[in-house]
């Protein structure tokens, strides 16, 4: 940790008379911080744990798919009860779904992506000195840990785990009888959910009010890095949609525990009788559910782009392609992500017509994205590209936004998705374009910042191995998985040796295991990188990467308040990176220029020598360099 | 990772290192000469010849433990580890079997598994370490590491060629089991064509852009003196990528639409097709076919009952359902009261259990005293008497108003037929009515390109014209081949055995099978799925193969 010589920093603040400081105690320095910067590392590293958590629920479950008749003896001694024999129960078997799909989507990719990047970057990179209320800030992370606590804890309640699903659907989420994980397991999980919303509210109305009124002197809008704006526009979708999700849950608290009807009706259920629930619908949760639920989407997805936008641009020495064209298909990817949630209910038996207008407007995102691909890949050509582990993560994202992307084209399409709902097909679909995504953005922003959050450097080399691994691993667990669900195999099957027919994909699924467990392992290694080179790494320089952002202008070691001194003011867009009129490839955003304009425009000739055998079309020499590869000439 | 072994191990490459350099003669010629054919070695070579080096070392590790270790004398309570006879890898071709009987030599098989592991911790091992030895040779020859920029951009490519390559097998191989074959339903047909349609184009892009993005990676890797192009945008060229994607979206979703209007909308007004109710529950299907009158009789959760599982409104059932409706309410009303006296017996059975040393006996006594004491039985009596009232009022309230009553009572469920497996009529448009009893189910039958939620209180329904027999399907993919009806929501303990068998027929196969099932009044008993793990003990579980527990589920029938 960089705070030892906090002291010394002190002496040096004082010296410049901005603040009155006092030495904080350990409590207030390091359990409840008011300070961005520790506040973000609290989330990195609880993220880190509930992430390690719902990988090895996936790694056990993923043993019962691959081996559905046999049994483990160590399965037993982890599990008791409910690995009886050595094999896991089916009640049992849910509740890891249920809980490694909450835990990834909710308290990883929510919480520990966008809770601690927003933390750190926000005020770093817009030039503030802290939160607009820290005092709130520290309130989302203690609402968020105590979130955890509680959903952790469900695992010590004798009936076990919520186990319909990470949706929890009612009627079987509301009805305590319907499965023995719809017990005290589902009222913990509803609480924890609770809870963890409203540290997503304190933190996203922070993160907002930051962005808009707190930047530097010469920081306006069009001047804010990508990663900026996807914070923004994150903390915006959340702000909107999680509400929804509480009076939904709320309603479903209700109906668990006081008997009302919002999503019971016209019921009986075995060893009950006829409930005497009426009027309610259980589509009405899907709707409320997914109003948050697609915006959480791109609440996990958007800030793992802006994250690549400034990872892959400092890394190939290039600006951006297309600044304004990122941050306008944020926006409409934003905006458009409201009102697409049918797309997850072609199948409910709503009224087709409503199924063909949700078909419309989920098509019409995959526009923006696909700008967005292709200004990465303009952004890399003519690059002059630095494999940090961070660049690859980036890389590694950009593929896999591909990947996922275009199996979108067919699940957003109703027609199609009526074979497709509920197959393997989902299950791979939004493992790549979600899971897998969002997760390289997380460890691109983590190689990518650690210095700045811990004053070390990581190890290069393991993070390149750590990459590759996982990167593998990912395509191998999750590809095959895509031809499983066209060959109809459903998603959340306990057990496939029941069905004659999955039995050719037993190999498969054997194989998606080990991969599973090759990235498992691969884990380990970043899990050794990341917590040995807080304390033993290289120590980091001021501008590791040569980056051009404001935060790496902020001392190495933290000091309150970030910047001794005034706020250094800006003067530029953020990726100024090798402009023909300077010798360095980077032109940090705080450095005093020539009183240039927010856009440079590189001079005609200097644009003709790159592009000089090839006339003056741009179109012309991207699509060129990519016939290049086959007629092997020299671009 | 352990410390002290790490530190260790550094020592001795240190010690190694320095005496090397320093003492031995023969051994400094040795480095010498070993440097030198080193560095004559350009960078790939190197990598390779590094990667192999380690490559090997982990074989060589991995084989010697897998080698030493008898996997059978590595029993854990309840695990024997006798049963693999399937192969850890290899093409789809090789059908899975269930493991039969224990072959002797099998033990191989289970090695190579846990020698899987060991490789893996290993590997980590030797990851570690060798970055480890790296970095401390290249501090103390001076000499700089891998460049790993170059690395990285050749994995880059490799990455590249692999995965197409690996694509392209998967398309080959695990392609052609895509959609199951051909559709076996009318507006399959179009389906598949628009899948294919979708296949091809998003084929075409995902190549082309993971060529570009590795290509690109790959060529413009980091040089000495290179300075990239300052290029910030092109407004011609963004408008361009908007511009395509857009047009091809369009066309999709054009084509989407038209493709989805085809399966809503087949049958609007509902004249054209027969209707079948398919009725779901924890866990198990049910399909209800007309009769003779062609009519479905009206059915209610209400009157849903131990002869009357699917509620039909078949007034003689209903009638004793409200008989033992009172007579249940009466029961729980004298449970009710007699609950201190339970309470007491509880104890005193609990007494007598302590003194015979029963702890089994004692827990689950315990148990129901707490209950008892905590108030919860007295809740759950009141809930349920609250329950059952409720339910006979609102019975009640349906035979007192003629008009409700009339709309109930039709007499047209008397001819219905309850069945458990579901018998269809190729060339037929069949409209299911999905009811559901408790939970949101799902019916997916694949091979038809057919789905629908089964949401309790929400008629929903799904139209479809089947256009192959099983003969026919039986024909093209074995003769072991059934068309099945899967739960594809997530509904409970036993969803992933909750399916039904679904035959495709001639009019008058379909009659003759009819004919054979016993009408609505007597409903037979539904399938019940029980999971396959509760039917038998550990000690058998890995010796049954999952043909054995098909055959005891039939017995328990």
């Amino acid at each position: 940790m960089s705070t030892e010589t906090l002291t010394a920093t002190h002496t040096h603040q004082d010296e410049h008379a901005h603040h009155e400081h006092h030495e904080p105690s350990f409590i207030r320095k390091y359990v409840f911080s008011t300070d961005h910067k520790m506040i973000s590392k609290q989330f990195l590293i609880t993220g880190i744990i509930m992430g390690c958590l719902g990988m090895l629920m996936s790694l056990l479950f993923r043993i019962q798919l691959a081996w559905p008749d046999e049994s483990f003896g160590f399965l037993e001694s982890l599990l008791g009860k409910w690995a009886k024999g050595g094999k896991i129960d089916p009640n049992y078997y849910m509740a890891l779904v249920t809980i490694h799909g909450t835990i990834m989507v909710f308290y990883v990719l929510t919480a520990g992506l966008s809770g601690t990047f927003s933390n750190l970057l926000i005020p770093l990179q817009v030039g503030a000195r802290d939160m607009a209320s820290p005092f709130m800030n520290m309130l989302s992370y203690w609402f968020f840990f105590a979130s955890s606590v509680v959903l952790l804890s469900s695992f010590a309640v004798e009936t076990g785990p919520a186990s319909s699903g990470w949706t929890v659907y009612p009627p079987l989420s509301a009805l305590q009888k319907a499965m023995p994980g719809s017990g005290l397991g589902t009222t913990l999980w509803l609480v924890a959910i609770i809870l963890f919303i409203v540290s997503a509210l304190l933190g996203g109305i922070n993160y907002i009010v930051t962005v808009l009124n707190m930047r530097t002197k010469g920081m306006s809008m069009n001047r804010l890095p990508l990663t900026i704006w996807a914070f923004l526009l994150t903390a915006c979708l959340g702000l909107l949609s999680f509400p929804v999700l509480l009076g939904a849950g709320l309603f479903l608290i209700f109906d668990r525990s006081f008997g009302t009807s919002f999503y019971l009706s016209d019921i009986y259920l075995n060893g009950i009788g006829a409930m005497t629930n009426s009027g309610g619908s259980p589509i009405m949760y899907q709707h409320l559910f997914w109003f948050l639920g697609h915006p959480e989407v791109y609440i996990i997805l958007l800030p793992a782009l802006g994250i690549t936008s400034e990872v892959i641009a400092t890394n190939a020495r290039k600006p951006i392609f297309g600044y304004s064209a990122m941050v306008i298909s944020l926006l409409s990817i934003a905006v458009l992500s409201f009102i697409v949630w049918g797309h997850h209910m072609f199948i409910t038996g709503m009224n087709p017509f409503l199924g063909t207008v949700f078909m419309y407007v989920t098509l019409i995102i995959a526009v923006p994205s696909a700008v967005k691909t292709f200004n990465y890949l303009a952004t890399l050509w003519k690059g002059n590209i630095r494999f940090t582990p961070a660049m690859m993560f980036a890389i590694g994202l950009v593929s896999f936004f591909i990947s996922g992307g275009l199996t979108g084209i067919y699940l957003g399409n109703a027609a199609l998705d009526v074979q497709l709902h509920d197959s393997y097909f989902v299950v791979a679909h939004f493992h790549l374009v979600m899971g897998s995504a969002a997760i390289f953005g997380m460890f691109s922003g983590i190689y990518h910042w650690f210095p700045k959050m811990f004053g070390r450097m990581m190890n290069n080399t393991l993070g390149s191995i750590h990459f590759w691994l996982t990167f593998a691993s990912a395509y191998m667990v999750f590809f095959p998985m895509h031809f499983m669900g066209l060959a109809g195999v459903p998603r959340r099957y306990y057990q496939f040796s029941l069905i004659p027919e999955f039995g050719i994909w037993m190999n498969v699924n054997i194989f998606i295991t080990v991969s599973a467990f090759l990235g498992g392992a691969a884990q380990l290694l970043f899990l050794y990188n990341f917590f040995r080179s807080i304390f033993k790494g290289k120590p980091a320089t001021q501008n590791p990467w040569e980056s051009n952002t404001l935060e790496w202008s902020a001392p190495i070691k933290h000091l309150h308040g970030n910047w001794p001194g005034d706020i250094p003011a800006v003067y530029r867009g953020p990726h100024e990176y090798s402009r023909p009129d300077r010798d360095l490839d980077y032109f940090p955003q705080h450095e005093v220029g020539n009183g240039e304009p927010v856009h440079y425009e590189a001079p005609a000739e200097t644009q003709k020598t790159y592009a000089s055998d090839n006339k003056d079309s741009a179109t012309k020499v991207f699509f060129s360099s990519f016939a290049h590869l086959f007629l092997l000439k020299k671009a | 990772m352990n410390c002290s072994k790490l530190q260790q191990c550094r020592k001795i490459v240190i010690f190694f290192l320095q005496f090397i350099k320093n003492n031995n003669k023969f051994a400094h010629d040795l480095k010498k000469t070993i440097s030198s054919f080193y560095s004559r070695m350009n960078t790939i070579t190197k990598n390779i010849f590094k990667l192999a080096l380690v490559a090997g070392i982990i074989f060589f590790a991995a084989s010697l433990i897998s080698k030493s270790v008898d996997i059978h004398q590595l029993k854990v309570d309840g695990y024997s580890a006798e049963t693999i006879e399937k192969p850890l890898f290899g093409t789809d071709e090789i059908v899975y079997e269930a493991p039969k009987e224990v072959a002797a030599n099998d033990a191989v098989a289970t090695r190579v598994k846990w020698s899987l592991l060991l490789f893996v911790i290993i590997l980590i091992m030797v990851i570690a370490n060798a970055f480890d030895i790296s970095a401390l040779t290249a501090k103390l020859t001076g000499k700089q590491a891998i460049n790993s920029n170059n690395v990285n951009k050749w994995i880059m490519l490799i990455f590249l060629v692999v995965g197409l390559s690996a694509t392209a097998w998967e398309y080959a191989v695990h392609g052609k089991h895509a959609l199951l074959g051909n559709a076996s339903s009318e507006h399959g047909a179009i389906y598949d064509s628009m899948f294919n349609i979708t296949l091809i184009l998003t084929t075409i892009v995902f190549v082309i852009t993971q060529i570009l993005l590795f290509y690109f990676s790959f060529r413009y890797a980091k040089k000495d003196g290179q300075k990239a192009l300052y290029y910030a945008h092109n407004n011609r060229l963004e408008v361009f990528w908007t511009i395509i994607p857009a047009i091809v979206l369009t066309l999709l979703v054009l084509r989407g639409h038209q493709t989805w209007r085809s399966i809503v909308y087949a049958d609007v007004d509902g004249t054209k097709s027969t209707n079948i109710e398919i009725f779901a529950f924890q866990f198990g299907w049910n399909a209800r076919y007309a009769g003779d009158d062609g009519i479905l009789g009206v059915a209610d959760y209400k009157f849903i009952s131990g002869k009357n599982k699917l509620g039909l409104a078949y007034e003689p059932e209903v009638d004793s359902l409200v008989v033992e409706l009172k007579a249940a309410i009466l029961s729980d009303q004298q449970a009710l009261d007699n609950l201190p006296k339970t309470l007491e017996s509880l104890k005193a059975d609990w007494q007598a259990a302590k003194d015979m040393q029963d702890q089994e006996a004692m827990s689950s006594i315990k148990k129901e005293i707490e209950e008892i004491n905590c108030g919860d039985r007295k809740d759950d009596l009141n809930a349920s008497i609250k329950r059952k009232t409720k339910q006979l009022e609102r019975i009640a309230s349906i035979k007192k108003d003629p008009a409700v009553y009339a709309t109930y009572f039709t007499k047209a469920e008397e001819d219905d037929i309850v069945t458990q497996e579901l018998h269809l009529v190729k060339n037929k448009l069949v409209t299911f009515k999905f009811r559901s009893r408790d939970i949101i189910h799902s019916a997916w039958l694949p091979h038809f390109r057919a789905q629908m939620n089964v949401v309790p209180g929400m008629p929903t329904r799904f139209t479809f014209m089947p256009t192959k027999t099983t003969k026919e399907a039986k024909a093209e993919n074995g003769p072991d081949f059934e068309y099945y009806l899967y739960c594809n929501k997530i509904c409970g303990t036993s969803h992933y055995n909750m399916k039904m068998k679904v035959v495709i027929e001639s009019q008058e196969e379909v009659d003759a099978w009819l004919k054979t099932q016993q009408p609505a009044f007597k409903p037979m008993p539904a399938v019940i799925a029980v999971p396959a793990v509760y039917l038998k003990d550990s000690a058998t579980m890995t010796k049954d193969s999952s043909k054995n527990i098909t055959k005891k589920k039939l017995a328990l029938r």
